[in-house]
């Protein structure tokens, strides 16, 4: 009799969301004028993703500007690469095509030690976002936090 | 959660093992300094998981007396490359500890595989090797 109690309890609760679901979608066709479409929620992994295409990119652009580490770089960037494309995956968002913008030129020092300084922040980002994923999806998170932390060793 | 940190367990072990064989075959300052303090950190992780697994009220199977190490230690090159290997291995065994924890058990997790990672590339630099990171740290 307990288990028949349990499935009685999950179909309300079923039924529940289903009228919960059922109401929000008749918000989203425009029923109720008055109450504006919200934006839709980012996902949480949204940073961690804009953040690996964004150090791709810086990764690139030292390269351009200083040929000499492109040999050193180029793998980091590819890292980064990787993770962006599992990460749009998982989010189910298509990633932007890539477009290397112009080259800052500099000192071969100033810039790796920039692009430590920017693995560091965003292996920061990950640690945090680590704390809270879900358990499917946390592993893939710690690997991007470890892969961060090893870039910024790398670049020591 | 208690296997995985059982398995954690056996990886600690086994990286206290190697680096106590492959660390008389390194002869510079750089890398004994650098095996003596990555052997003491495995040994804090594994005192810190052998308290955490009795309190858990788990008994983890005994560390086997002897290994078998995956290659023989020749020179500087395979301490190196062995290293590597150990370091990767006990990332692998962090990082599957990460989805069966919440809190503090997986913070622990998260630094260990951090950590593991660091020294990796720490390793391939001391010997060479490139590329120096690995895309996905602990991905079996």
């Amino acid at each position: 009799m307990v288990l028949t109690d349990r499935v009685d309890r999950r179909q309300l609760l079923g039924a529940a969301a289903g009228t919960a679901v059922a109401a929000s979608t008749l918000a989203g066709c425009g029923l109720f004028d008055d109450d504006p479409d919200p934006a839709p929620q980012p996902d949480a992994l949204q940073p961690l993703l804009d953040e690996a295409l964004r150090l791709a990119a810086a990764y690139d652009r030292v390269a351009v500007a200083q040929p000499g580490l492109r040999k050193r770089l180029s793998p980091l960037a590819e890292d980064h690469r990787a993770h962006a494309a599992a990460l749009a995956a998982l989010i189910g968002v298509t990633l932007p095509s890539a477009a290397a913008s112009a080259a800052p030129g500099g000192d071969a020092a100033q810039t790796v030690a920039a692009l430590r300084k920017a693995e560091q922040a965003a292996q920061k980002t990950a640690v945090a976002a680590c704390r809270t994923a879900p358990a499917q999806r946390v592993a893939l998170v710690g690997s991007i936090a470890a892969a961060r932390a090893a870039h910024a060793e790398a670049l020591r | 959660m208690n296997a995985q940190l059982a398995a954690a367990l056996a990886a600690e072990e086994a990286a206290i093992y190697a680096y106590g064989t492959l660390g008389v075959k390194l002869t510079g300052t750089g890398d004994r300094t650098e095996a003596r303090a990555a052997e003491a950190v495995h040994r804090d992780r594994r005192d810190v998981l052998v308290a955490r697994l009795a309190e858990l009220r788990t008994t983890p199977a005994p560390a086997p007396a002897g290994y078998r190490l995956p290659f023989e230690i020749t020179g500087r090159e395979s301490a190196l490359k062995l290293a590597i290997q150990v370091e990767d291995g006990v990332a692998q065994a962090w990082r599957a500890v990460l989805p069966v924890t919440e809190g503090a058990d997986r913070a622990t997790a998260l630094s260990a595989l951090i950590d593991s990672a660091v020294r990796a590339t720490r390793w391939r630099r001391l010997g060479s090797v490139t590329p120096a990171t690995i895309p996905w740290p602990g991905r079996p």
